[in-house]
């Protein structure tokens, strides 16, 4: 039998008392303190980061997409809400995934651009976080964070590894918080330095044993065996950095915990606690690379204004059907979205770093694997890219009909975070028209 | 639909070029292998049949469905295009392509064609099957991977799952192959799962620790002198009448209370929140399984706060919890199974599962929660709803004992014993090596599934000896060989039984199908003898294991993923629309258990296929019997009940759990409801979305009723020719609400006639008569119905599509791989062989076992 408790409503006061506090005490003298364990290439003097933000159920199009062309087009009604930042984002029409065809099944493919999701025997492909991240190196805690917003974490992910296996992404903003910050007691530290150590000795028995399977076997079972050994390779890798950060203490909470949010009717309170774990995860040089799958699909009927919910689930008022009713609702949650996108520039344009501002360093991606959902159209895909040090202030427009691909985006923003890539996904070389902004 | 333009039409120019394209792809194919060739020939002769029929539309950018059958090469050796060219077979087969008003394939040239492609198929599927196996071998999910432990570490409370992602579905399930992939997430927390488990396993104590005994009686029986919902809610009783208690008693009077036998706890409410309902001062102090006793009765409250025999049994269970006062810290969860307390008074026995720190509370039933308001800010005052008419049904209770942990019959107990034989608890080995070595063969032994190659254990010898040699204590050295044993190929993962000889992966294939974890101790010396490809034997295991306690499993993994049961309680009931089954939780429970219940009959029974749509029975219980319109019944457990004449209830199809998985908890769709009925039901899931997004937009405006709105959706041609397949069926459903109950008309909450009432939590409510449901349609082929008892007699008239579903289903369940086109012609003998008794569900399920898509292609004898 379940609690049907209902948990008396949030106290807004304690999110916010929690989310503003957090930003103000960061003055972050531990961002510059700390220093890479290991890296695979020497590190850049700036430090690079990026958040990957999908919402797998979109933006209505026409509200978002912005008229005229270059640095003088005109504000669209959703990107009016980023008006203080226009000379801080780029906004995109024209580019979508080719190939990445088959309605919601696209989602997975976000930042992977593996093709035909739809199709019996998909296999999807490494995404764009992962790569950066193999790419890079180590040089955080965390290679990567994977955060969702009412996630199905069973089965959808921005994540996925180079042979096509999901990296669940964390729900609880409360989880990934004490990830972060809450130091174990020097015998837990001890214990867990044994820990892996032990892990360690067991890891490669496996390995020796695998090896000697797989050589045993058919194509298709050696193809899931080779799988596990990637596995158990990736997490021997790991383990030798998990201990040398496990021997570091982990910086100082910038507060008391977060709230821990359950229900997922509280979708939008959700998401910006999830946007201020990943400023945190920055602020804190926990990582570099965080994505977070904001859930439409999942999420039920949820609360758009303290004592006022949607008359349905989300799914169904994207399927709107230019229902008048329906586009309200769906057009005041995208508005609330792009305001909580502007809530996270702003503390990130107000958190010095290196004597400039920390959305400087941060490259902050959002977008939809559909272009439009109450078609189930994967083209044209709604794309912003804030901060990163990146020449803005434009609309970067690709024809409509034959779109330029994602992945070349994802081929800029590989080179600014500092990977020399020529390639990635569906990529035909680098976004034209979206530069770097030099001495950035 | 646009019209090609006229230079394409047959016969032009146009055309021979394709032609020449079509056979273009051939070439290339020919002399390579002579399978090859030989579909090659078939593509040879298919060419000019494909030619006049199906080019037209499929060629070019603007091709149908995204489908340019030109440029589809004909390389049936690979997968993806085998794929298409199934589709291709499938669509022709059924009559759907080309589209009827085309008219111009006679029944000759479809059969030709499909004779053709299929036998092509056919063989290239087959021909892979025999190379590389029916599909890839694959990791055990979370539960089955639990579940193995628990068997080997007779840890039957073993709780891991937790630990580990949730399992991506397959084809719905959580068995899939294709999805049951190994992430580096997923390894590390195998790791620790297998970690943690190990260490549940071994006990450090020499000694069992004494069980903890507690008695209440009088007010120690419930924390307080009362409860959110005043004394109608509850209130102590001496003699039958509500006990004056002074509020706040000297301390004499206090003890002298919560000694006094005769006083009773009269309890009239259910137990969700706020409530807390727990004994005085009981917590488990080590978790583990208590036994509760207690003495109780059933009763009525009437007016006066006063006692008298209840009519009918009232259930109850227990509600494991932490004692954490009116909130609730973490999840409570029923323990103790449900309990049928009679009016006349006698002594219940039952056990609970609690964890360290937590209590249990009482858990009345079906009965109402008085809930809060708030006035003017003023603190909650809380209203009782009415009574029904004779009192309000409640439980009395006069004394309750608890003793616990319970200890195992032997100790060190039989977990521990897995791990360290007869060695006493913390004693190390004189010869620690040998003693190490000989421990981990039998651990191994003991833990997977078939013989451990020497040379892999060697590997896991030396981890453990590497361990003592780094000084590591004996323990801890020799639970990292464990545990690398519990993560290692062999113990994670499934493959296909392999060759004639191979019976161990029988074993394992038909224990994870029937019992959901590994193969119990007969049926692995039955694999041991190499007898399990004898279909006696095969049969003789596999009705044993049906007829076993281990069978629920089965029932509840397959229920939770094919009929989505999980999710059963996602959506709660609009309680503005549907006040009736405000906080209902024991109306969803006993939904849950009827469906579960009935799948376990449709194979313990081998009820015939047809009672997927109809049947003249159903599983019941005191509130089903309500909400089904039935004779009432008394008590919770359910027994099979005779359905009235024109009842429209009977079968899965209209029973309330499939209803309620389909609905948002507010509003019903024909389109979700009857694109999942006929998906899991009927075995023809919605065609996948063609590649190419037809530009489209549905517009609804002006929609009224569901009927408007789906007359709106569709009036474009390619979405009209897909909802015809899923629409109508949903549309008979329209009858039933979220919950499944019977309705004639919609509710709403605009303007209208009102109904008014106050609901089971003493709430009123006024919603509004919206309007009529019209649950008539017209099937895809062009039957029609009047409503849902019509639409019932039309798909109970297809047993042998109900039976492939179900072979469909169990397939993709027991294998891990969905039927394959070469399958197909096994699934029909299957289906032929169960005809004459009319598609028995365990037949069925019997005849897949014994197939070769159950046991490789060595089959059975």
């Amino acid at each position: 039998m379940r609690n049907t408790t209902p948990i008396p409503s949030v106290s807004r006061m304690d999110r916010r008392h929690f989310l503003r506090g957090a930003g103000v005490l960061l003055a972050l003298p531990w961002l510059e303190s700390l220093q890479p364990v290991f890296a695979r290439k020497a590190e850049p003097e700036n430090p690079r980061r990026m958040l990957l933000i999908s919402n797998n159920l979109g933006v209505l199009p026409k509200r978002f997409f912005p008229t005229g062309e270059g640095r003088d087009y005109e504000l669209s009604p959703y990107l009016r809400e980023l008006e203080a930042f226009r000379e801080d984002f780029t906004v995109f029409s024209g580019l979508s995934h080719p190939g990445v065809t088959g309605g919601h099944s696209t989602e997975n493919c976000f930042l992977t651009a593996a093709k035909g999701p739809a199709r019996s025997g998909f296999r999807n492909q490494i995404s764009l976080d992962q790569f950066a991240a193999d790419q890079m190196g180590q040089v955080t805690r965390f290679s990567t964070l994977n955060l969702g917003v009412n996630l199905d974490r069973a089965n959808r992910s921005l994540s996925w590894t180079r042979d096509g296996a999901l990296l669940p992404a964390e729900n609880s903003a409360l989880a990934v918080f004490r990830r972060m910050f809450v130091q174990g007691t020097p015998q837990e530290v001890a214990r867990q330095l044994h820990r892996l150590e032990e892990r360690g000795s067991v890891l490669d028995a496996l390995l020796e044993q695998t090896r000697s399977v797989t050589r045993s076997l058919g194509a298709d079972d050696r193809s899931r065996m080779e799988q596990y050994l990637t596995s158990m390779r990736e997490v021997e890798e790991r383990l030798h950095a998990a201990r040398e950060w496990e021997a570091r203490p982990r910086p100082q909470a910038p507060e008391k915990e977060p709230r821990d949010l359950q229900e997922k009717r509280f979708f939008l309170e959700k998401f910006e606690l999830m946007l201020a774990m990943a400023r945190l995860a920055f602020e804190s040089d926990s990582t570099r690379i965080v994505t977070l799958m904001v859930d439409g699909l999942d999420t039920g009927v949820f609360q758009l204004h303290e004592n006022q919910n949607t008359t349905e689930a989300y799914h169904g008022l994207s399927h709107h059907g230019q229902a008048e009713a329906k586009v309200r609702q769906l057009e005041e949650t995208d508005l609330q979205q792009m305001r909580l996108l502007r809530g996270l520039l702003g503390s990130l344009a107000e958190t010095p770093e290196q004597g400039r501002r920390l959305l400087d360093h941060t490259m902050v991606l959002y977008g939809s694997n559909l272009g439009d959902a109450n078609t189930h159209d994967n083209s044209n895909l709604p794309i912003l890219l804030a901060g990163g040090g990146f020449r803005h202030g434009s609309h970067l427009v690709f024809p409509r009909e034959a779109n330029a691909p994602l992945s070349n985006l994802f081929v800029s923003m590989l080179q600014r975070f500092g990977v020399e890539a020529e390639r990635f996904g569906s990529s035909t070389g680098r976004l034209r028209g979206l530069d770097p902004l030099p001495g950035a | 639909m646009r019209l090609l333009p006229s230079s394409f039409a047959p016969g032009s120019a146009g055309r021979l070029r394709l032609s020449s394209a079509l056979l273009g792809g051939l070439v290339l194919l020919l002399g390579r292998t002579p399978a090859a060739g030989r579909a090659a020939a078939a593509f040879r002769e298919l060419a000019p049949l494909l030619e006049e029929h199906c080019v037209e539309c499929h060629e070019g950018s603007k091709a149908k469905g995204g489908l340019e059958l030109a440029r589809l090469a004909q390389d049936l050796e690979d997968r993806g295009l085998r794929e298409r060219w199934v589709r291709v077979h499938d669509r022709i087969q059924k009559g759907e392509m080309p589209p009827p008003k085309k008219g111009e394939l006679s029944n000759g040239e479809r059969a030709r064609m499909v004779g053709i492609l299929g036998g092509a198929l056919q063989e290239a599927d087959r021909r892979e099957v025999e190379r590389l196996g029916r599909g890839p071998l694959r990791r055990l999910n979370r539960e089955e991977y639990e579940n193995n432990l628990r068997q080997l570490l007779h840890l039957p409370n073993l709780e891991i799952r937790g630990m580990l992602p949730e399992d991506r579905e397959g084809h719905h399930f959580n068995k899939a192959s294709e999805t049951l992939d190994l992430s580096r997430e997923q390894l590390t927390a195998y790791l620790d799962a297998a970690e943690v488990a190990l260490r549940a396993a071994r006990v450090t104590d020499p000694q069992p620790r004494k069980p903890d005994a507690y008695r209440a009686v009088g007010t120690d029986l419930f924390p307080r002198l009362g409860t959110f919902g005043n004394r109608q809610a509850m209130f102590f009783a001496k003699g039958d009448h509500a006990a004056d208690l002074e509020a706040k008693p000297s301390k004499e009077e206090e003890l002298r209370r919560a000694a006094d036998e005769e006083l009773e706890l009269a309890l009239f409410r259910s137990a969700s929140w706020p409530y807390f309902g727990y004994p005085k001062r009981f917590v488990a102090k080590v978790g583990g399984e208590y036994r509760v006793r207690f003495w109780a009765r059933s009763v009525r409250q009437v007016d006066g706060f006063r006692l008298v025999p209840a009519e009918a049994p009232q259930p109850m269970t227990f509600r494991a919890r932490k004692p954490s006062g009116p909130c609730i810290a973490g999840d409570p969860r029923a323990t103790g199974g449900i309990l049928d307390i009679a009016p006349e008074g006698a002594l219940y026995e039952t056990t609970v599962l609690l964890r360290e720190g937590e209590t249990f509370e009482y858990s009345l039933l079906g009965l109402p929660i008085p809930l809060a308001f708030n006035v003017q800010g003023g603190p909650p005052i809380y209203r009782f709803p009415p009574f029904p008419e004779g009192g309000q049904p409640g439980v009395a209770f006069r004394s309750l004992e608890v003793e616990g942990p319970l200890v195992p019959a032997e100790w060190p107990p039989a977990s521990h014993r897995v791990l360290f034989d007869s060695l006493p608890v913390g004693a190390v080995p004189a010869d620690a090596k040998s003693e190490a070595i000989r421990l981990l063969r039998r651990f191994a032994s003991l833990a997977v599934r078939e013989p451990f190659p020497e040379a892999d254990l060697a590997i896991f010898e030396r981890l453990i000896l590497g361990r003592l040699e780094k000084g590591e204590s004996f323990e801890s050295a020799l639970l990292a060989g464990y545990q690398a044993v519990l993560c290692s190929g062999p113990f994670l993962t499934l493959r296909e039984p392999e060759k004639e000889g191979d019976h161990f992966a029988v074993a394992s294939r038909l224990s994870h199908f029937l019992t959901n974890r590994g193969p119990d101790d007969a049926l692995s010396v039955r694999a041991g003898e190499g007898l399990l490809r004898e279909r006696r034997v095969l049969r003789a295991e596999s009705e044993r294991l049906i007829a076993g306690e281990g069978f629920e499993r089965f029932i509840h993994n397959f229920t939770d993923y094919w009929l989505n049961l999980r999710h059963l309680r996602r959506d709660d009931p609009d309680v503005r629309l549907f006040p009736e089954y405000r906080f209902d939780d024991y109306l969803v429970e006993s939904l849950e258990r009827e469906t579960r219940a009935f799948v376990a009959a449709m194979i313990r029974e081998n009820l015939p296929a047809t009672v997927l749509v109809d049947a003249d029975f159903a599983y019941a219980n005191d509130r089903l019997a309500r909400h089904y319109g039935l004779e009432p019944l008394t008590g919770s457990n359910l027994r099979k009940v005779s359905l009235p004449e024109g009842s429209p209830y009977g079968g899965l199809l209209t029973q309330g759990a499939i209803l309620k998985v389909t609905a948002n908890g507010t509003t019903t769709s024909p389109v979700v409801r009857g694109a999942w009925v006929m998906e899991r039901l009927l075995g023809e899931p919605p065609p996948p979305p063609p590649p190419s997004v037809p530009a489209v937009e549905p517009d609804i405006r002006g929609a009224k009723t569901i009927r408007d709105l789906l007359a709106l959706h569709t009036r474009d041609e390619s979405c009209a020719s897909c909802h015809a397949r899923f629409d109508p069926v949903g549309l008979a459903l329209e009858s039933f609400d979220v919950l499944g109950g019977w309705r004639e008309n919609y509710r709403s909450l605009g303007e209208g006639a009102q109904v008014k009432g106050i609901d089971r939590a003493g709430h009123e409510y006024a919603y509004t008569v919206a309007a009529r449901v019209e649950p008539n349609g017209k099937l895809l082929d062009g039957t029609a119905f009047s409503n849902i008892r019509d639409l019932k007699k039309v798909l109970a008239s297809r047993p042998r599509q109900l039976g492939r579903n179900l072979l469909h289903q169990f397939t993709i369940y027991a294998t891990g791989t969905p039927v394959r086109f070469s399958d197909r012609p096994e699934i029909e003998a299957i289906l032929d062989a169960c005809e004459p008794a009319g598609y028995r569900v365990r037949d069925l399920l019997l005849g897949l076992i014994e197939s070769r898509i159950f046991l490789g292609n060595a089959g059975c004898h």
